[in-house]
Formats: structure tokens, sequence, C-alpha cells
């Protein structure tokens, strides 16, 4: 009985797509194109956000160490900014250390590995890698440390302030995603309005099997819900295929975003690979929610029960 | 079986469809609505199924005060009267027994049903052999025929035909009024709506006769007196 109501009602609604093809394919385009805006936008978030924290990432301040101090001063240096509540984490290269990385960093480079080898000593300061916990507190730190007691250990330090650049990338990215935001909106709105023109052609194409339910006493499901199933076929076909065009662009382009995160470990495609159950769940959530809203809303004005 | 008390319906303030009425329909009855065009027949027969709400008064069918029934409850009504109207016609892309079928599909009825009842209505209105047939390759009459079988899918307790002879010629007049006879004979209550003084005169049945949205008379064996 249940079974037997809900095949007559998917039955209903996949006529109502079928009836008026074209109308169906023109609104099932347009919600393509609102999901894919949403998407770029979702994209671009992603991509900015991920671009953001790389570079405060990379953020550091080096102390480097004269040969001349012996180690445990330094660990005691060490000790001492570890003690400090801004910090996160502070790192010890030995000098040792240091001309390692050095020669594993420059392994093909002839020159180099020549001029090592005729070394007698090791030129490389000791070096203290400092982390702050957040990027705020990086002149805090270096004003208490230059004021500190260790102050005359250190004999040089090297701190990049990026907050210029983290500035200005936020500022852009947030103005792209305004932009974005705002077509988004349009499209939505778009969408909303194709979708409830299809459902009130389709009501006014069934006019006369609508009056014949009416009258030979319909349950109200079997007048409404057919349009309600529409609309939902609408916004899957639509999820489904703005997925089938966004992950082949994504992947095309993921090569190059990729280029842009050097040294930092951001996949642009396996970061979508990774989430795509959410993504195609939200494209479904978001475009069934805009369908459903405008054919309620048409079948609410148009559809007399 | 039907009843309206003291029923107005005034659609705005010029144009009053029906004033006043009282009528007291009982089970079994054929009873004829005639008067002139515009003077609120199928406005009763639209109050009666719901269509339209009285603006005053009370309607009570079967026992059941529909004056203000709600919109979930109407299906129910709706399933109790079996509705002949003249502009309520076939879906022209589905055979007789598709748009037969078509009526209990919506109304949720199980295949089972279906399958039996159909046969059963075709047999009433003698269309048995033609169930496979588009609406355009039957004859108005026959078509008129298959709207009657559609609206005696439920078993209503009530027959409500609105000019169902509209446009047929004499010969299938005669047959269409000849199987609503049959239908009240097995007991159904007919409300007919018509123009027709032949058919009135010739029925020799209860006959309410309307001017203006008011009874003017209401006879037991009744002719068309307009
Ligand atoms: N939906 C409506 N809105 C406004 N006025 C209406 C409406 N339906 C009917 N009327 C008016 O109510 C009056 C009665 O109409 P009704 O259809 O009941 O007449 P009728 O007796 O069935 O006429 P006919 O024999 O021509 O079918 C008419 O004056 C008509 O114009
Ligand atoms: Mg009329």
């Amino acid at each position: 009985m249940f079974f037997i109501a809900l095949y007559r009602i998917f039955k209903f609604g996949f006529q109502n797509f079928w009836r008026n093809f074209w109308l169906s394919i023109v609104t099932v385009f347009i919600l393509v194109l609102t999901l894919f805006s949403i998407s770029v936008v979702y994209t671009l978030n992603v991509v900015a956000d991920n671009a953001i924290n790389a570079i405060k990432e990379k953020v550091d301040i080096d102390l480097f160490f004269d040969p001349t101090i012996p180690e445990d001063k330094i660990f005691a240096v060490q000790a001492y900014l570890e003690s400090q509540p801004d910090v996160k984490a502070v790192e010890y290269i030995s000098k040792e250390q240091a001309l390692e990385s050095f020669r594993a960093e420059h392994q093909d480079d002839p020159t180099i590995q020549e001029s090592l080898s005729e070394l007698t000593e090791n030129p490389l300061p000791a070096t203290l890698v400092v982390k702050a916990k957040a990027l705020e507190d990086y002149s805090n730190i270096v004003v208490n440390l230059d004021n500190s007691e260790y102050s005359h250990l250190i004999s040089s330090r090297n701190f990049e302030d990026n907050q210029v650049v983290i500035d200005r990338l936020s500022s852009i990215t947030d103005r792209i995603y305004q932009v974005g935001i705002g077509v988004s909106l349009i499209f939505i709105l778009v969408a909303i309005l194709v979708v409830f023109n299809a459902i009130r052609m389709n009501i006014y194409t069934q006019r006369e099997e609508l009056g014949i339910m009416r009258l030979v006493g319909a349950n109200n499901i079997f007048i409404r819900l057919p349009f309600i199933i529409e609309s939902i076929l609408y916004a899957l076909l639509a999820s489904i295929l703005t997925i089938l065009i966004l992950y082949p662009l994504l992947s095309a382009v993921s090569p190059y975003i990729n280029n842009l995160f050097e040294g930092y470990d951001f996949k642009m495609f396996s970061y979508f690979t990774a989430n795509f159950w959410n993504i195609l769940g939200l494209e479904i959530i978001i475009s069934v929610v805009i369908s459903v809203i405008s054919s309620m809303i048409a079948i609410g004005r148009y559809l007399r029960v | 079986m039907i009843k309206l008390k003291n029923v107005s319906k005034i659609y705005s303030e010029d144009t009053v469809a029906v004033k006043n009425i009282n009528l007291h329909i009982r089970p079994g009855e054929f009873v004829s609505i005639v008067g002139q065009s515009g003077t609120g027949k199928t406005t009763i027969a639209r109050l009666i199924i719901a269509e339209e709400k009285p603006t005053k008064g009370k309607i009570i069918i079967g026992g059941w005060d529909i004056t203000d029934i709600k919109n979930s409850e109407v299906p129910v009504l709706r399933r109790q009267i079996g509705v002949v109207f003249q502009d309520f016609k076939l879906l022209p892309r589905k055979t007789v027994l598709e748009n037969i079928a078509f009526a209990l599909e919506v109304s949720g009825a199980p295949l089972k049903k279906i399958k039996t009842i159909i046969p059963q209505v075709l047999k009433v209105v003698g269309l048995e052999g033609k169930a496979d047939r588009f609406p355009r390759q039957l004859s108005g009459g026959e078509q008129q025929r298959v709207v009657i079988a559609r609206s005696l899918v439920h078993r209503p307790k009530i027959i409500l035909a609105d000019e169902p002879t509209g446009n047929l010629d004499a010969i299938n007049v005669r047959e269409i009024i000849d199987l609503l006879l049959k239908i009240n004979k097995f007991g159904t209550t007919v409300v007919l709506v018509t123009h027709n003084p032949g058919i009135v005169n010739g029925l020799k049945k209860r006959v309410i006769t309307l001017d203006q949205g008011v009874i003017i008379s209401d006879q037991k064996m009744g002719r068309y007196i307009l």
C-alpha cells in the first residue's frame, strides 16, 4: 500500500520531468551554473585559506650563536624561550646538523660540495628556531629576548615579518571571495525563479489531470508530491552534473595550484578527492533546498487543492 | 443524504448565486435540478462537493457537516460523490482503461482493487469491449459513459451529474439517462442538473426548479415548468 503509493508518486514525478523535457533541461542547466559558481567560490576559499596558512607556517625567528658559545648556554636560552607563554616550539639545530642539512640541500652542486670538503672547520653557526603560537606574538618575543640576560649570547637573528604579505593576500582573496558570493547569490536567485517557473509550467500543462485528480478525490500527496519529486530530480541531476564537470576541471588546474604551495603540504586535488562525499552532499543539499523551496512556492501559488 | 439549510452563496455583492436554499434529498432518490442559465444550478453542485464553501448556511452530506470542511478531508468527501460534469473530460492520451484506473491510482487504491473494479464499472456502462480504445475513438455518448464509469470507481453513495447530456444527440441522451436510472436502481442517490425539458418530463421523478438563485418549486413527480 505504502510502496505502491510511493511508486506512483515517483512515476508521476518522472512523467512531469519528461513531459516538459526541454524546460527540465534548461532548469537543470541553470542549477548546474549555480552550483558551479558556488563550488568555485568554495574552492577559492580552500586555496586561499591554505595559502595564508602556508605563509604563516613559514614565519619563524632564527637565533644564531657564535661558535664560541658552549652548548649548555644555548640550552639555557632554549629553556628560557620555551618557558615564555607565547612560544609554541623551539628547535635546536647544532652546528653539525646545520652542516648536514646544508650538504644535503646542495648535494647536486659539485662546487659547493668541493669547497665544503676543503673546509677544516664547520663555518655554520648553531641555531635556535623559534615558532610563536600566533603571528602577532613574534615582536613581543623578540623584545622580551632583547631585554633578557641572554641577549648578549645571540650573535644575530633573522626574523622576516610576513605580516604585510599576509595582509595583502587576505585582502585580495577577501575581495575575490566577496565577488564570488555576490555572483553565487545572483545565480541562486535566478535558479529559484527558473525552478519556480518550470513547476508553474508543469502545473499548467497538467491542469486537466489535476482537475480530475481533485474531483475523483485524489489524496493531496498524489497531487503535490510529484512536483516536489520533480524538483528534487532537477537538483540531483544538477549535483551529479556539477561534480562531473568540477572534478576533471580541478584535476586539470591542480598542478598549477600545487606549484604555488612549494614546500607546504597542500595538494588541491587530493583535498577534493578526500572530501568527495562531503562536497557531493553539500551540492545536493544546496540544490535540493533551492529547488524544493521554489517548487513549494509554485505549488502554493498555483495548485489549488 | 444531502441537506442544505438556508444556504447562500454570494460571490460578490452583485452576484448572489444562490439564496436561502433549503433542500433535503433522501438516500436512493433521483432528483433533477432545472432552471434557466445562471440561476445557480452548478453553484449548488459545487457546494455539495465542497468545491465552494457556502457564504451562509449549513451543508450536510450523509450525516457529515461539510460546511467548514478541512482541505485534508475534501478527498474523503469526493470519494463518496461520483461527479459527472460537462467540462470534466477524459484524458486524451490515456485509454478508457487507463482513464478509469487513474482515478483509482491517485486515491491510493492497491493494484488488486483496480483490477477487480474496472471490469465491474465497464460492465455497468456497457463498454466491456472498448477498454483499450482512446477517447477520440469513441462516440460522444460512449465518452460520457466512460466518465460515468470513472465516477463509479469508489462506489459512491451519490452521483452528481451536471448537464451530462450537454452536447449529445437524442439517442445518446436517452442512453445516458437510462444509465443513470440503472445506477439509481442499485440504490445510489442521483442528482441530475439539466436544461432539457424532454428528459425531465420523461423521468416522472422529483424536480427542483431554480430561478435567480431561489427554489421556486419542488415537486415529487415534477415537470419542467419554465
Ligand atoms: N466563480 C465564480 N465567481 C463569480 N461569480 C460566479 C462564479 N461562478 C458562478 N458565478 C455566478 O453565479 C451565478 C450562478 O452561476 P451557475 O454557474 O451556478 O449557473 P447555472 O445555473 O449552472 O447556469 P448554466 O445553466 O448556464 O450552467 C451566475 O450569475 C454566475 O455568473
Ligand atoms: Mg451550470
